[in-house]
């Protein structure tokens, strides 16, 4: 099976998980994983439980937020850009309404609570 | 409470009861009605005409969290329509302490060039508060950062100030109205709209509170105000983005700026990416790492006014281990960072100290100097040469004063069109063509673009959250109208505007502020009201602009970003007309 490369940023307290490439605040790293790894398969080559990020972004598009992960069975492509945050970093709804999102992401937000009109999916929104 | 107004056509002051029309006003309220109500929409900004209103919160001055926040409005100088900024500050509590509803400051001396300052204190015989006028001259042409040490040796370690600095001197379409931090410092603005240079046109240059021996915030019933204080503080103690150590007290409001890269939407180099390869290098988690490695410690951010639990307000320090400034905002690190292609936080830092020395707003000095760039003035990413033309403003040569006519202002003297303004501000750091959302929040905000018009939303538009999709065009045009109307509340309120990441996810928060509310004015307002009562001021502000000659044809994002795609997204501004003018249409 052939390679392909991700440009992983990972952000806060994440950083270690970037080893040699922790610049304390934030590592950059281009990881080559297994053509059609996806995202669940990233974080764990990375050494990151789920839980233990937060926003994360595909290309740009929102992919998950603290408590909404409906991003683990996505489907990496070569060459693509993951950023992972650490679960403290915020991202208001003011600040995201209308921003893009993986359509994974935009209708797991149709199905919250509200719309997902919320900041955090863990205490407020009913991420059953 | 009163009505203090301060006449400075020849120094003499007079107060007034509260009309009962303005009874339940605060702040932002406050400050529309009054301008509304008795500045003509036609007069010139920096003439006699004009008034400079200040108001306390609902509830500023009281034990409710977060609450120390002050209004200021005016006709700008910068939009030429109404504005209100608002800051926090022991100055707005002081000024509710005193029980004074609105400060009104009206006319203008005949010298020109000659600068006062008003001390205002508490009567203890008379039962009032009292103003006394002095002389400003030795104050004026000088960095803030120099004379508030002055002034506080004037007036006493207990005092209170704010004031304008050299850009509201100047006569700049850039320049704030400083008020003091915890530490003492000329760090909180109300930095939007030019009104510094209002203030400026007053002959005012200080306003100095002392508040001792004032009676304090009359609360018309403790027990339902104490029942909403309480879960309003639990609500903020409770959330991930407001509780102590939580997102904005670990990493300040920059937190944003990685976030902001990664979605394609942090406006680099004058608005002409979505992403910025320094981002990183100048992020809340860079400054939270870079102050641990000069100080050797972690540091987490303090509050910037008295009674904040949130305490977002970071300093960052020179290599030394010394206070370089405080504090490097979101916006302000963005715009004199990313915006003009810098990735260097001590001469952000350095940028964000100059614009406090001077009086300037942040987000408008990074804006213009980012269009300079774009001119050729500098190149981008020159972090020295920006540091020395905003030397230039603070000196007031010839280039400093275009630079400080504001980001439209420089665009037209150097001819250029990539200039990311509406109603003639300056937008601050989400790029419209990213989230599109904010892009009409910042189209039809009677402040002309300003990120924090549209800040949250009441229980029932979460209801509406049910019926229209928040993803298409008209749900987006229902949310940003939500959105500025609730808003509008909290800026009445007297609760600094990061309350709503709190109270937007529970809602016995949202209740607690209501009841708060209630109960310092003895109303029955339910959590509902918050949309409508914001809906009237909005009403106000939008009636003054249109009278003023700001119509819907200025509700509209510059015209470069409906034909310039943006990277990394590449897409433009496709919002349409009709839908940003149902915002207000529709109000
Ligand atoms: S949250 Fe930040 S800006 Fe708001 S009152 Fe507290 S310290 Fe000031």
């Amino acid at each position: 099976m052939s390679d392909m490369s991700v440009d992983v940023w990972l952000y806060g307290p994440l950083a270690r998980y970037g080893k040699e490439a922790d610049q304390g605040s934030f590592a950059n790293l281009q990881m080559r994983l297994p053509d059609g790894s996806n995202m669940d398969a990233l974080l764990r080559r990375l050494g990151i439980n789920a839980d233990e990020r937060g926003i994360t972004f595909i290309n740009g598009q929102l992919s998950a937020m603290p408590g909404l992960q409906p991003d683990l069975g996505y489907t990496l492509s070569d060459g693509d850009r993951v950023g992972i945050f650490h679960p403290k970093s915020m991202w208001p709804f003011q600040y995201r309404h209308g921003a893009s999102m993986t359509e994974e992401m935009a209708r797991a937000m149709r199905q919250e609570k509200d719309h997902g009109l919320h900041h955090t999916y863990e205490e407020a929104g009913d991420s059953s | 409470m009163w009505i203090l107004r301060v006449n400075m056509n020849d120094r003499i002051y007079r107060l007034s009861e509260v009309p009962e029309a303005y009874k339940n006003l605060g702040g932002r309220g406050t400050t529309s009605t009054i301008v509304y109500d008795e500045v003509p929409p036609l007069c010139h900004p920096l003439g006699p005409n004009n008034k400079l209103v200040f108001a306390p919160g609902i509830v500023t001055g009281t034990a409710a969290s977060t609450s120390a926040r002050v209004s200021a409005g005016a006709k700008s100088w910068l939009t030429g329509g109404i504005k209100e900024s608002n800051a926090g500050s022991s100055w707005a509590s002081y000024l509710a302490n005193m029980r004074i509803k609105a400060l009104i400051v009206e006319g203008q001396p005949k010298e020109k060039g000659k600068y006062w300052m008003a001390h205002i204190t508490w009567d203890d015989g008379a039962g009032k508060p009292k103003v006394s006028f002095l002389p400003a001259d030795p104050y004026t042409g000088k960095d803030l950062y120099e004379v508030f040490p002055k002034v506080y040796e004037q007036f006493g370690a207990r005092a209170a100030i704010a004031g304008c600095g050299v850009a509201g001197e100047y006569g700049y379409g850039n320049s704030g109205i400083a008020y003091n931090d915890l530490g003492k410092r000329p760090s909180r603005y109300s930095g939007r709209g030019g009104l510094g240079t209002v203030m400026a046109s007053k002959g005012l240059k200080f306003i100095v509170l002392e508040s001792k021996g004032a009676p304090g915030v009359a609360i018309a019933n403790k027990e339902v105000f104490d029942r909403g204080a309480k879960k309003l503080t639990e609500a903020l103690r409770e959330h991930a983005i407001t509780k102590p150590k939580g997102g904005l007290n670990t990493y300040g409001t920059a937190v944003l700026i990685n976030i902001m890269n990664e979605a394609g939407g942090l406006p680099t180099r004058n608005f002409s990416s979505g992403r910025f390869e320094g981002a990183a290098k100048i992020a809340g988690e860079a400054i939270f790492e870079g102050v641990k490695n000069r100080l050797g410690k972690e540091v987490y951010n303090h509050a910037c006014s008295p009674g904040c639990i949130i305490q977002c307000s970071n300093t960052w320090y020179k290599p030394d281990g010394t206070e370089h400034t405080s504090c490097v905002e979101y916006e302000s690190d963005w715009a004199l960072g990313a915006n003009c292609g810098i990735d260097s936080l001590d001469d952000v830092a350095e940028m964000v100290r100059l614009c406090n020395a001077y009086g300037l707003d942040t987000i408008e000095a990074g804006t213009t100097l980012a269009v300079a760039m774009e001119a050729g003035v500098i190149p981008f990413g020159d972090g020295k040469k920006a540091i020395g033309l905003v030397q230039e403003m603070g000196k007031g040569t010839p280039l400093g004063r275009i630079l400080g006519g504001g980001t439209e202002f420089t665009g037209r003297a150097f001819g250029v069109t990539r200039v990311p303004t509406v109603k003639r501000q300056s937008m601050p750091a989400y790029e419209p063509r990213a989230v599109k959302g904010i892009g009409i929040t910042y189209a039809t905000s009677t402040m002309g673009a300003d990120h924090t018009a549209g800040y949250t939303i009441g229980p029932e538009i979460l209801g509406v959250g049910g019926k229209v999709d928040p993803l298409s065009p008209e749900g987006k045009a229902a949310l940003s109208r939500g959105f500025q109307a609730t808003t509008a509340f909290i800026d009445s309120t007297g609760h600094c505007l990061f309350i709503a990441f709190a109270i937007l996810d529970i809602p016995s928060g949202f209740e607690g502020m209501m009841e708060e509310c209630n109960g310092v004015l003895g109303t029955n307002w339910a959590s509902e009201d918050a949309a409508k009562i914001g809906g009237e001021i909005l009403r106000k502000e939008r009636a003054f602009n249109e009278a003023a000659g700001i119509g819907k044809a200025e509700d509209r994002v510059p015209e470069f970003m409906k034909f310039e795609p943006l990277p990394p997204h590449n897409q433009v501004y496709d919002v349409p007309d009709k839908v940003l003018d149902s915002v207000y249409g529709e109000l």
